[in-house]
């Protein structure tokens, strides 16, 4: 499972306060200006025009993707449960209004 | 004694000096349709205008030369000898940097003489005539100008070396393509700089086409590359309501005509034209109002005129399908056919996706542009695309302001930084880094030539480009994208890791990555210099050819494990861009789903072709398979190649490509098929692209239901 993030994204960060990603074994990418490999990665997952529209992207073992933050929280849960892993609950998702929460 | 200025006046004023020309009774035959007497002080002032070099240097050399003329006992001489002499002068003393400036460019006698005989094959859209000729060879002078005097020395021995390639030096003095709405001329008529004449915008819609066609031929000549235009078939709806079926009918076989026709214009080329098809009203035209006969508003929107528009899309498409008066496909326009969410939402899709679907299967000519989501984008050349911004689609409400253009184009040569990193990622990135950043120099040295031209405004040489009628020049030259391609992508990949593309996921992976870099080096370039560079897949018509020919020369050890082609016929290449080995045998879908994952990465244009040989799948079965493309993939833009025989002899066009024609057994036939994004004879291949021809995969028995 790799989660598909960036930084100054509000609805990622989120995400990342949630949960123990690393905990869970989740994969977490962050693309930036610097990170190819985040981003050859978001591609073989054919991934880049919907990142362009929103983050954060989940996909899934069976290279599913899932772009819908309240599904997303959904499979985190589910998956966080699977590994006894506590999570926090959600919180409002304002902030992402100016498009920060997309690959530029 | 040291010869300096001050002696050889005062040594000219006593009369004293044995030299000047009266003792040597020599004609000099001058480039400008003369012959002069010698002076040898024309070398000085040569020197002097021409390069930096002090007047006592000069005269110094002027004398030297003098002396060599006499004691060689020459009768007659040429300006370029004597200019050759001057120069060779320059290099004895180390002045370097003057013999650069004071060179001639032109070519040698023994080049003009092949020239004018043997076919230049650079270009398969460029025939073989006189204009052809003058093409070359004006062509040939302006890139070395390019070389020496636009370009700094490390762009241009990049260039000659082979590391990346300039595109269109020939052209130099122009901007490489231009895309555009039919809307200007509908609006202010053809109305050009220095014309003899001026027109009103068209009543009707012959006239139209008249003005459409004479300005993509004044475009061609100020653009390198394509002419495309927008939305054709919607932006001529406003002036078919009164026409029947027939006048459609006969209004598109007149434009495909004339375009395709129209081999007289800049050496000989059919214009490079395209034109972009909807099915359905674009949503940014919609609510658009409508400019009809007379440049006037018709008092309805594009909205209203979609059936219009759909009744020309239909009829462009049954003349392509029937083909030239020899039932050969037409090689221009190309027409893009945009597949986009609100195609499967209009009536008849469905119908007219079978009918273009039909045209490939039968003629090859339709190209599948996927604009999925909210994209919108204008396409031309082989695959060259400008997606829509914000500012765009403000801009479609006034359409005759949308004209899109890419001011040049660099190729990197992909292979070769892999046999210098020798398997290290770090070196193979930083390489890739080093030529992003000469080719993003290259493009700067460019912008500033082009910038100087346009400075002159419509008394300068790009008159046409600066011409005013809305408001600003033609040429938006701060919108321009600067386009930075790729060749040999599967082949770096097997220098680097082993196996080509197709062979294995590693392969795929690792060559995202490379592109990943390669987008976001392009970004932070954009960014630092205030510039779009933006990736395209190159084309690389010759590119892939002079790449591989390059690599077989300086890196051969390297290079013949991986080059494409037959060594020994010479028909090598260089995979294009970031295309697969054209000879895997991959499913039509596994190729168009796979290298699809490159093109959002690609910003400027991305194609998979699919090569048909002489197959002709069913429409359906081919309708199927775009719709699922457009729904499954990421991929940019498909089209499919069937190939064809003509016979020169009888004038029949068959199916395939065979060596005698099925009907007179004759032969003396050609083929025809597409060559990197377009139709054209095989005759007029160069041996880069022979050797891809004869490898290529053909989808038979891979579509049909």
């Amino acid at each position: 499972m790799t989660l598909f993030t960036k930084e100054d994204c509000k609805l990622c960060d989120q995400i990342k306060k949630q949960f123990d990603l690393e905990a869970m074994e989740v994969q977490v990418e962050v693309l930036d200006s610097n990170n190819a490999g985040a981003l050859a990665h978001l591609a073989w997952h054919g991934q880049v025009e919907a990142a362009r529209k929103t983050l954060p992207i989940l996909v899934l073992d069976d290279s599913s993707s899932v772009n819908d933050f309240p599904r997303i929280e959904s499979h985190l849960i589910d998956r966080a449960a699977s590994f006894g892993i506590d999570y926090r609950s959600s919180n409002n998702q304002a902030g992402c209004e100016n498009g920060s929460c997309a690959m530029q | 004694m040291p010869i300096n200025a001050e002696s050889v006046e005062k040594e000219k004023k006593q009369g004293h000096r044995r030299d000047d020309s009266t003792d040597l009774a020599l004609f000099v035959r001058t480039s400008q349709d003369d012959m002069t007497g010698w002076d040898r002080h024309r070398i000085v002032d040569a020197l002097l205008r021409e390069t930096y070099i002090d007047r006592d240097t000069a005269e110094k050399i002027s004398i030297e030369v003098e002396n060599t003329i006499q004691t060689g006992k020459v009768k007659t001489i040429t300006g370029p000898l004597i200019r050759e002499m001057v120069n060779a002068k320059l290099l004895e003393m180390g002045l370097e940097s003057a013999r650069r400036m004071h060179t001639r460019l032109g070519v040698p006698l023994y080049d003009v003489d092949n020239l004018l005989v043997q076919h230049n094959k650079e270009n398969a859209n460029v025939p073989h005539g006189p204009e052809a000729t003058n093409l070359t060879l004006a062509e040939g002078i302006k890139k070395e100008y390019a070389l020496l005097h636009v370009f700094t020395p490390d762009v241009a021995d990049a260039h000659l070396r082979g590391d990346l390639h300039l595109h269109d030096l020939g052209f130099i003095d122009r901007p490489y393509c231009s895309g555009q709405s039919l809307e200007y001329i509908k609006k202010f008529g053809l109305n050009l700089p220095h014309a003899l004449s001026a027109a009103k915008p068209a009543k009707h819609a012959e006239i139209l086409l008249a003005h459409m066609v004479k300005f993509a031929a004044a475009l061609q000549s100020h653009f390198a590359g394509a002419i495309g235009w927008d939305a054709v078939n919607l932006f001529y709806a406003p002036y078919l309501e009164e026409l029947t079926d027939k006048q459609v009918h006969q209004l598109a076989q007149m434009l495909i005509y004339e375009f395709s026709q129209q081999a007289v214009a800049r050496g000989g080329q059919a214009i490079f034209s395209d034109i972009n098809i909807y099915w359905e009203v674009p949503k940014h035209f919609v609510d658009v109002p409508a400019i009809g006969p007379g440049g006037e508003y018709t008092g309805k929107t594009y909205g209203e005129y979609e059936k219009q528009a759909q009744r020309f899309a239909w009829a462009l498409f049954e003349v392509y399908k029937e083909g030239d008066a020899q039932g050969r496909p037409f090689f221009f326009p190309k027409p893009l056919v945009h597949i986009t969410e609100k195609l499967f939402k209009t009536e008849g899709h469905r119908e007219f996706l079978n009918h273009i679907c039909e045209v490939a299967s039968v003629k090859g000519n339709t190209y599948f542009v996927f604009d999925r989501g909210e994209t919108a984008k204008i396409s031309e050349c082989c695959r060259l695309s400008f997606k829509l911004e914000a500012q765009d689609i403000e801009d479609a409400k006034k359409p005759w302001k949308m004209r899109y253009s890419a001011l040049q184009n660099v190729t990197i040569n992909l292979p070769r930084l892999a046999y210098q990193a020798k398997g290290d990622d770090t070196m193979l990135f930083q390489l890739l880094t080093e030529r992003i950043q000469l080719a993003a120099k290259a493009h700067e040295q460019k912008k500033k030539f082009i910038e100087k031209l346009m400075s002159m405004g419509t008394n300068g040489p790009l008159a046409l480009l600066a011409m005013n009628h809305d408001g600003e020049a033609y040429l938006k030259l701060h919108k321009c994208s600067y386009l930075i391609g790729m060749v040999g992508l599967n082949e770096l990949i097997k220098v680097h890791i082993g196996d080509e593309l197709h062979q294995t996921e590693a392969a795929i992976k690792f060559g995202l990555k490379v592109i990943a870099h390669m987008n976001i080096v392009c970004n932070k370039m954009a960014e630092a210099l205030d510039m779009k560079f933006v990736l395209e897949q190159t084309p690389a018509e010759s590119t892939s050819f002079r790449f591989a020919r390059l690599d077989m020369a300086h890196h051969r050890k390297d290079a013949e494990k991986v080059i494409q082609g037959n060594r020994e016929t010479g028909e090598i290449y260089y995979s294009n861009s970031t295309l697969f080995n054209v000879g895997a045998q991959m499913s039509p879908i596994s190729r168009v789903e796979r290298e699809g994952l490159f093109h959002p990465l690609i910003e400027a244009g991305s194609i998979t072709h699919l090569w048909l040989g002489e197959a002709q799948p069913d429409k359906e079965a081919l309708a199927n398979f775009v719709t699922n493309v457009f729904k499954h993939t990421q991929n940019d833009q498909i089209a499919f190649s069937p190939e064809f025989t003509c016979c020169l002899d009888c004038g029949k066009t068959s199916r395939g490509l065979v060596d005698n024609c099925p009907y007179c057994n004759s032969e003396n036939v050609d083929g025809i098929t597409r060559i990197t994004g377009y139709f054209t004879k095989i005759s007029s291949w160069n041996k880069g692209k022979l050797g891809e021809l004869h490898d290529r995969y053909r989808n038979v028995n891979r579509f049909n239901n």
